[in-house]
């Protein structure tokens, strides 16, 4: 498995278009309550947040749809749900195949809730004994997990793989 | 409405139709093989047709319900349909062998088969496609899968485990022959209750369990996710079941008998 590095590229909906790194353990608390650049701050704004950290992963750009196939297989395409609860915050997931190999996840837009929720969740992260697999590259027909609702299935991984099969 | 898409370089297409029920999603991925037009789309329409009939019967949430009827005393399964019946009697065999974590009659406001139903409700999908002459499928119902046949010629159902904390993340990736059910309380809040307290319980982040019924990992599932590492070791009594319990401190167990993908 690989070890997937946790980032998260805010923002693409809106038009504002800010970075969010969460980087493993070792990356400064970021604060979701940041304002963005633009002013107008609102409690659902994922402005950029401090990102310190200095060799950063990748950041993703904020438009990362159209990464090249890993293979010569077709032509890819992706499918972003909204923004779905995921215990701590908000978040949306957008899946990018090529024929049926998912070759490119990332998290489009992400909001957590507050400082305390953030630190939850970079505490509970480290602990997993296992590696972290990122859906990224991963070939799946299906995401088992505890029942979503009809309004988090929208944005869920498993919506975003039936996207791509539904017409 | 289902259509097919084109064919991709790794195998015949699938297709995919989302139903909402149950008040969640399922998701009915399915090989035609030979069905086409109007036949796939009568075969998905059946498939769609048993969850919602099962959400009629069983729904807590109608009163009205029969199952709502049952749980306030005013009908016994004999007056209701004959599915209250079945589903009563694999929610004894699930309690029986989850000795007692999964106990539908423990439930707080009477019998409550919902940590089952809507395995059991997936299961009935995935006859009616097999009944239909689709070459394969999968039947995903908001996080809980059944399948048959293959996805693609030599290959197998692959399913991904949600990561607890991390939505874009998986915890691990398994190939399904026939059904795997996870619980946990990350989506809905704390909803898995310890029959034997009445209270929510929070030994476990995320329990799945693997098998050849989805009704009983469903229930099984259910049961790990109440009670933690105690519901994990009567579990791996259970022949033909395997589970794999992630906790709340992030720590991780399971009984052996699921293989994870690399």
């Amino acid at each position: 498995m690989k070890r997937a590095a946790w980032y998260l590229v805010a923002g693409t909906v809106a038009g504002f278009a800010g970075v969010v790194v969460l980087h493993g353990r070792g990356a400064p608390a970021a604060q979701p309550a940041a304002a963005g650049t633009g002013g107008g701050a609102g409690p659902a704004q994922a402005g950029q947040a401090g990102s310190s950290a200095g060799p950063s992963p990748a950041s993703q750009p904020s438009q990362p749809a159209r990464s090249s196939p890993a293979a010569a297989g077709g032509p890819a395409h992706g499918a972003t749900g909204a923004t779905e609860q995921f215990g701590y915050g908000k978040l949306a997931v957008k899946v990018t195949v090529s024929g049926s190999r998912v070759v490119n996840v990332t998290v489009p837009v992400l909001q957590t809730l507050d400082p305390t929720s953030q630190q939850i969740s970079e505490q509970a992260i480290p602990m997993l004994k296992s590696e972290v697999m990122a859906a990224d590259g991963a070939q799946i027909n299906g995401v088992s997990g505890a029942t979503f609702t009809s309004q988090a299935y929208v944005n869920s991984v498993q919506a975003a793989l039936d996207k791509l099969h539904l017409k | 409405m289902p259509a097919p898409t084109d064919p991709g370089p790794d195998g015949p297409a699938l297709v995919t139709h989302a139903e909402t029920a149950m008040g969640t999603v399922f998701s009915l991925s399915v090989v035609p093989g030979r069905l086409t037009g109007q036949d796939l789309r009568s075969a998905l329409g059946a498939a769609c047709a048993t969850l919602h009939h099962a959400d009629a019967v069983f729904s807590t949430w109608d009163r009205q319900s029969p199952v709502s009827r049952l749980r306030r005393g005013e009908a016994v399964p004999g007056d209701l349909p004959s599915e209250v019946a079945q589903v009563m009697a694999e929610c004894q065999a699930a309690s029986q062998a989850s000795g007692g974590w999964f106990d539908p009659w423990a439930m707080p406001g009477g019998f409550d088969p919902t940590g089952l139903v809507k395995g059991w409700a997936v299961e009935r999908a995935l006859a009616v496609l097999r009944g239909s002459g689709i070459a394969a499928a999968m039947v995903n119902g908001g996080g809980d899968l059944a399948a048959f046949g293959s996805p693609a010629p030599g290959r197998r159902w692959r399913v991904g485990i949600r990561h607890p904390w991390r939505a874009g993340s998986l915890a691990g990736i398994i190939e399904v022959g026939a059904a795997v059910a996870t619980s946990g309380s990350y989506e809905r809040g704390p909803h898995l209750i310890d029959p034997a307290s009445g209270l929510a319980s929070g030994r476990a982040a995320s329990a799945t369990v693997t098998g050849p019924s989805l009704a009983m990992a469903d229930a099984l599932a259910t049961a790990v996710a109440v009670g933690g590492d105690e519901a994990l070791a009567v579990v791996g009594g259970v022949g033909g079941y395997a589970a794999y319990l992630i906790r709340p401190d992030g720590s991780e167990t399971g009984t052996g008998g699921i293989t994870f993908m690399s």
